[in-house]
Protein backbone atom coordinates (compact mmCIF):
# COMPACT_ATOMS: atom_id res chain seq x y z
CA UNK A 1 0.00 0.00 0.00
CA UNK A 2 1.40 3.52 -1.05
CA UNK A 3 -0.87 5.20 1.89
CA UNK A 4 -2.05 4.34 5.06
CA UNK A 5 -5.35 2.86 6.26
CA UNK A 6 -6.22 6.31 7.82
CA UNK A 7 -6.27 8.41 4.99
CA UNK A 8 -8.31 5.82 3.07
CA UNK A 9 -10.70 5.71 5.66
CA UNK A 10 -10.63 9.74 6.10
CA UNK A 11 -11.66 9.76 2.19
CA UNK A 12 -14.12 7.78 2.13
CA UNK A 13 -15.60 9.66 5.24
CA UNK A 14 -15.68 12.51 2.41
CA UNK A 15 -12.66 14.07 3.04
CA UNK A 16 -11.52 16.10 0.30
CA UNK A 17 -8.06 16.81 0.71
CA UNK A 18 -7.48 13.12 2.02
CA UNK A 19 -8.86 12.40 -1.03
CA UNK A 20 -6.62 14.58 -2.76
CA UNK A 21 -3.41 12.72 -0.89
CA UNK A 22 -4.99 9.39 -2.31
CA UNK A 23 -4.88 10.65 -5.96
CA UNK A 24 -1.30 11.83 -5.57
CA UNK A 25 0.10 9.02 -4.35
CA UNK A 26 -1.54 6.73 -6.98
CA UNK A 27 -1.96 8.96 -10.44
CA UNK A 28 1.47 7.95 -12.03
CA UNK A 29 1.02 4.41 -11.36
CA UNK A 30 -2.72 4.21 -12.47
CA UNK A 31 -1.68 6.18 -15.32
CA UNK A 32 1.30 4.12 -16.40
CA UNK A 33 -0.74 1.41 -16.10
CA UNK A 34 -3.81 2.73 -18.37
CA UNK A 35 -1.46 3.47 -21.02
CA UNK A 36 -0.07 -0.21 -20.92
CA UNK A 37 -3.72 -1.51 -21.30
CA UNK A 38 -5.01 1.26 -23.85
CA UNK A 39 -1.69 1.79 -25.92
CA UNK A 40 -3.16 5.78 -26.36
CA UNK A 41 -1.26 8.07 -25.09
CA UNK A 42 -3.43 10.86 -25.83
CA UNK A 43 -6.38 9.45 -24.63
CA UNK A 44 -4.61 8.45 -20.91
CA UNK A 45 -5.45 11.11 -19.02
CA UNK A 46 -9.01 11.19 -20.01
CA UNK A 47 -9.35 7.68 -18.74
CA UNK A 48 -7.25 8.55 -15.59
CA UNK A 49 -9.56 11.11 -14.67
CA UNK A 50 -12.77 8.46 -15.61
CA UNK A 51 -11.13 5.88 -13.22
CA UNK A 52 -10.34 8.49 -9.91
CA UNK A 53 -14.18 10.24 -10.94
CA UNK A 54 -15.41 6.62 -10.24
CA UNK A 55 -13.68 6.06 -7.56
CA UNK A 56 -14.64 9.52 -5.79
CA UNK A 57 -17.98 8.20 -6.52
CA UNK A 58 -18.00 4.65 -4.95
CA UNK A 59 -15.15 4.76 -1.88
CA UNK A 60 -18.41 4.74 0.76
CA UNK A 61 -18.76 1.03 -0.65
CA UNK A 62 -15.55 -0.01 0.23
CA UNK A 63 -15.85 -2.67 3.27
CA UNK A 64 -12.27 -2.33 4.84
CA UNK A 65 -8.99 0.17 3.54
CA UNK A 66 -7.18 -3.27 3.02
CA UNK A 67 -9.00 -4.15 -0.39
CA UNK A 68 -8.13 -0.30 -1.42
CA UNK A 69 -5.56 -1.20 -3.87
CA UNK A 70 -7.37 -4.20 -5.91
CA UNK A 71 -10.23 -2.00 -5.76
CA UNK A 72 -8.57 0.83 -7.59
CA UNK A 73 -7.03 -1.37 -10.17
CA UNK A 74 -10.43 -2.62 -10.71
CA UNK A 75 -11.73 0.42 -11.58
CA UNK A 76 -9.21 0.95 -13.95
CA UNK A 77 -9.64 -2.10 -15.46
CA UNK A 78 -13.23 -1.54 -15.84
CA UNK A 79 -12.31 2.08 -17.63
CA UNK A 80 -9.94 1.20 -19.72
CA UNK A 81 -12.33 -2.13 -20.96
CA UNK A 82 -14.85 0.45 -21.18
CA UNK A 83 -12.62 2.89 -23.27
CA UNK A 84 -12.06 -0.11 -25.61
CA UNK A 85 -15.02 -1.18 -26.03
CA UNK A 86 -15.81 2.35 -27.24
CA UNK A 87 -12.67 2.66 -29.14
CA UNK A 88 -13.59 -0.84 -31.23
CA UNK A 89 -17.27 0.36 -31.70
CA UNK A 90 -15.71 3.53 -33.27
CA UNK A 91 -13.95 1.65 -35.28
CA UNK A 92 -10.51 3.58 -35.39
CA UNK A 93 -7.85 2.21 -36.65
CA UNK A 94 -5.46 1.67 -33.87
CA UNK A 95 -2.29 1.03 -36.00
CA UNK A 96 -3.01 3.84 -37.62
CA UNK A 97 -3.02 5.96 -35.14
CA UNK A 98 -0.23 4.71 -33.52
CA UNK A 99 2.35 4.71 -36.64
CA UNK A 100 1.46 8.52 -36.75
CA UNK A 101 2.63 8.89 -33.46
CA UNK A 102 5.62 6.85 -33.85
CA UNK A 103 6.54 8.99 -36.29
CA UNK A 104 6.19 12.10 -34.30
CA UNK A 105 8.35 9.92 -31.50
CA UNK A 106 10.93 9.23 -34.18
CA UNK A 107 11.20 13.30 -35.42
CA UNK A 108 11.61 14.41 -31.70
CA UNK A 109 14.12 11.78 -30.73
CA UNK A 110 17.36 13.75 -31.19
CA UNK A 111 20.54 12.13 -32.38
CA UNK A 112 22.21 8.57 -32.58
CA UNK A 113 22.28 6.51 -29.94
CA UNK A 114 19.56 8.00 -28.03
CA UNK A 115 17.57 8.04 -31.25
CA UNK A 116 18.45 4.35 -31.72
CA UNK A 117 16.89 3.62 -28.33
CA UNK A 118 13.88 5.08 -28.74
CA UNK A 119 13.84 3.68 -32.54
CA UNK A 120 14.33 0.30 -30.75
CA UNK A 121 11.50 1.21 -27.93
CA UNK A 122 9.03 2.60 -30.69
CA UNK A 123 9.32 -0.52 -32.53
CA UNK A 124 8.81 -3.19 -29.05
CA UNK A 125 5.61 -0.90 -28.38
CA UNK A 126 4.72 -1.38 -31.94
CA UNK A 127 4.85 -5.05 -31.80
CA UNK A 128 3.30 -5.63 -28.83
CA UNK A 129 0.55 -3.25 -29.44
CA UNK A 130 -0.38 -4.63 -32.43
CA UNK A 131 -0.20 -8.32 -30.81
CA UNK A 132 -2.46 -7.97 -28.17
CA UNK A 133 -4.72 -5.44 -30.70
CA UNK A 134 -5.68 -8.73 -32.27
CA UNK A 135 -6.54 -10.72 -29.37
CA UNK A 136 -9.88 -9.23 -27.24
CA UNK A 137 -10.17 -6.75 -24.72
CA UNK A 138 -10.59 -9.39 -21.95
CA UNK A 139 -7.69 -11.18 -23.08
CA UNK A 140 -5.31 -7.86 -23.76
CA UNK A 141 -6.18 -6.55 -20.21
CA UNK A 142 -5.54 -9.50 -18.48
CA UNK A 143 -2.09 -10.46 -19.66
CA UNK A 144 -1.21 -6.64 -19.41
CA UNK A 145 -2.25 -7.05 -15.74
CA UNK A 146 -0.21 -10.04 -15.27
CA UNK A 147 2.70 -9.98 -17.63
CA UNK A 148 3.53 -6.23 -18.15
CA UNK A 149 1.99 -4.98 -14.59
CA UNK A 150 3.64 -7.93 -13.17
CA UNK A 151 0.42 -8.57 -10.67
CA UNK A 152 0.08 -11.77 -8.55
CA UNK A 153 -2.51 -14.61 -9.19
CA UNK A 154 -3.48 -13.47 -5.88
CA UNK A 155 -4.24 -9.82 -6.99
CA UNK A 156 -5.93 -10.68 -9.93
CA UNK A 157 -8.08 -12.69 -8.31
CA UNK A 158 -9.08 -9.96 -6.05
CA UNK A 159 -9.55 -7.65 -9.12
CA UNK A 160 -11.65 -10.28 -11.30
CA UNK A 161 -12.87 -11.61 -8.15
CA UNK A 162 -12.55 -15.46 -9.78
CA UNK A 163 -10.60 -18.21 -8.28
CA UNK A 164 -6.75 -18.78 -9.37
CA UNK A 165 -7.39 -21.96 -11.21
CA UNK A 166 -9.78 -20.20 -13.45
CA UNK A 167 -7.67 -17.39 -13.82
CA UNK A 168 -4.56 -19.69 -15.06
CA UNK A 169 -6.63 -21.06 -17.31
CA UNK A 170 -8.17 -17.58 -19.14
CA UNK A 171 -4.47 -16.52 -19.00
CA UNK A 172 -3.10 -19.85 -20.62
CA UNK A 173 -5.64 -18.88 -23.41
CA UNK A 174 -4.89 -15.41 -23.91
CA UNK A 175 -0.70 -16.26 -23.92
CA UNK A 176 -1.74 -18.69 -26.75
CA UNK A 177 -3.73 -16.37 -28.87
CA UNK A 178 -0.99 -13.86 -28.24
CA UNK A 179 1.26 -17.06 -29.45
CA UNK A 180 -0.43 -17.72 -32.20
CA UNK A 181 -0.64 -14.23 -33.67
CA UNK A 182 3.32 -14.05 -32.32
CA UNK A 183 4.19 -16.85 -34.34
CA UNK A 184 1.91 -15.89 -37.67
CA UNK A 185 4.02 -12.14 -37.75
CA UNK A 186 7.24 -14.14 -37.56
CA UNK A 187 6.16 -16.41 -41.10
CA UNK B 1 10.54 -27.34 -27.69
CA UNK B 2 9.76 -24.07 -29.93
CA UNK B 3 6.89 -23.67 -28.32
CA UNK B 4 8.52 -23.08 -25.32
CA UNK B 5 11.58 -20.94 -26.85
CA UNK B 6 8.46 -18.46 -28.08
CA UNK B 7 6.79 -18.38 -25.08
CA UNK B 8 10.35 -17.38 -23.42
CA UNK B 9 10.62 -15.14 -26.13
CA UNK B 10 7.30 -13.58 -25.31
CA UNK B 11 7.61 -13.26 -21.54
CA UNK B 12 11.20 -11.07 -22.85
CA UNK B 13 9.22 -9.15 -25.32
CA UNK B 14 6.69 -8.07 -22.80
CA UNK B 15 9.55 -7.46 -20.01
CA UNK B 16 10.93 -4.92 -22.75
CA UNK B 17 8.04 -3.93 -23.20
CA UNK B 18 7.37 -2.95 -19.94
CA UNK B 19 10.65 -1.00 -19.74
CA UNK B 20 9.58 1.01 -23.03
CA UNK B 21 6.31 2.14 -21.60
CA UNK B 22 7.49 4.16 -18.32
CA UNK B 23 4.81 6.09 -16.02
CA UNK B 24 4.00 8.89 -17.56
CA UNK B 25 4.48 12.23 -15.73
CA UNK B 26 0.50 13.65 -15.31
CA UNK B 27 0.30 17.11 -16.59
CA UNK B 28 -0.41 19.86 -14.49
CA UNK B 29 -4.33 20.25 -15.27
CA UNK B 30 -4.90 16.26 -14.11
CA UNK B 31 -5.98 16.91 -10.67
CA UNK B 32 -7.86 20.57 -11.69
CA UNK B 33 -9.50 19.04 -14.46
CA UNK B 34 -10.29 15.82 -12.13
CA UNK B 35 -11.96 17.86 -9.55
CA UNK B 36 -14.37 19.62 -12.46
CA UNK B 37 -15.50 16.05 -13.78
CA UNK B 38 -16.48 15.24 -10.05
CA UNK B 39 -18.18 18.67 -9.97
CA UNK B 40 -19.50 18.53 -13.30
CA UNK B 41 -20.37 14.92 -11.92
CA UNK B 42 -22.04 15.93 -8.85
CA UNK B 43 -24.38 18.72 -10.55
CA UNK B 44 -25.69 16.31 -13.12
CA UNK B 45 -26.68 13.98 -10.13
CA UNK B 46 -28.59 16.77 -8.61
CA UNK B 47 -30.06 18.03 -11.88
CA UNK B 48 -31.54 14.42 -12.34
CA UNK B 49 -32.65 14.22 -8.90
CA UNK B 50 -34.57 17.33 -9.00
CA UNK B 51 -35.82 16.56 -12.42
CA UNK B 52 -37.12 13.32 -10.82
CA UNK B 53 -38.58 15.65 -8.11
CA UNK B 54 -40.35 17.64 -9.90
CA UNK B 55 -41.71 14.15 -12.35
CA UNK B 56 -42.92 13.08 -9.22
CA UNK B 57 -44.60 16.28 -8.03
CA UNK B 58 -46.19 16.77 -10.90
CA UNK B 59 -47.57 13.24 -11.23
CA UNK B 60 -48.82 13.73 -8.04
CA UNK B 61 -50.63 16.82 -8.81
CA UNK B 62 -51.89 15.39 -12.28
CA UNK B 63 -53.34 12.41 -10.02
CA UNK B 64 -54.99 14.89 -7.63
CA UNK B 65 -56.57 16.59 -10.68
CA UNK B 66 -57.77 13.44 -12.05
CA UNK B 67 -58.78 12.42 -8.82
CA UNK B 68 -61.20 15.15 -8.40
CA UNK B 69 -62.18 15.23 -11.85
CA UNK B 70 -63.56 11.92 -11.89
CA UNK B 71 -64.68 11.02 -8.84
CA UNK B 72 -66.35 13.92 -7.03
CA UNK B 73 -68.91 14.38 -9.80
CA UNK B 74 -69.56 10.66 -8.93
CA UNK B 75 -70.03 10.97 -5.42
CA UNK B 76 -72.05 14.31 -5.91
CA UNK B 77 -74.27 11.99 -8.38
CA UNK B 78 -74.77 9.30 -5.71
CA UNK B 79 -78.41 9.31 -4.41
CA UNK B 80 -78.41 10.37 -1.17
CA UNK B 81 -80.40 9.13 2.06
CA UNK B 82 -83.62 11.08 2.77
CA UNK B 83 -84.51 9.29 6.05
CA UNK B 84 -82.62 8.50 9.06
CA UNK B 85 -80.66 4.86 9.66
CA UNK B 86 -83.35 4.43 12.28
CA UNK B 87 -86.57 4.64 10.14
CA UNK B 88 -84.91 2.70 7.03
CA UNK B 89 -84.17 0.01 9.59
CA UNK B 90 -88.25 0.21 10.96
CA UNK B 91 -88.96 0.47 7.49
CA UNK B 92 -87.60 -3.07 6.25
CA UNK B 93 -87.85 -5.22 9.68
CA UNK B 94 -91.36 -4.37 11.19
CA UNK B 95 -90.93 -5.41 14.56
CA UNK B 96 -93.71 -7.30 15.15
CA UNK B 97 -93.00 -9.11 18.41
CA UNK B 98 -92.81 -5.47 19.73
CA UNK B 99 -96.31 -5.03 18.33
CA UNK B 100 -97.61 -7.81 19.70
CA UNK B 101 -96.24 -7.27 23.31
CA UNK B 102 -97.57 -3.95 23.40
CA UNK B 103 -101.08 -5.27 22.52
CA UNK B 104 -101.69 -3.70 19.32
CA UNK B 105 -101.51 -6.96 17.20
CA UNK B 106 -104.16 -9.40 18.34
Amino acid sequence: MLVDFELIERARSGDDSAFNQVVQTYRKRILGTIARLIGRPEDVEDVGQEVFVRLYYSLEQLRTPEVFEPWLYRLTVNAAYDYLRRQRRRQESRMSDLSEQQVVLADAAAGGKKREEEERRTRIRELVDSLLGQVSEEDRILLTLKEVEGLSLKELEKIYRVNENALKVRLFRARQRVLKAYESRQQ
Amino acid sequence: MDRMKEQDKLEALFAEYRAACPDPEPSAGFTPGLWRRIEARRSSNLKVFRMLAQVCVGATLALTVLIGLVLIPRFEQAPVASTTYADALAAEHPNTYVDIFAGEIK
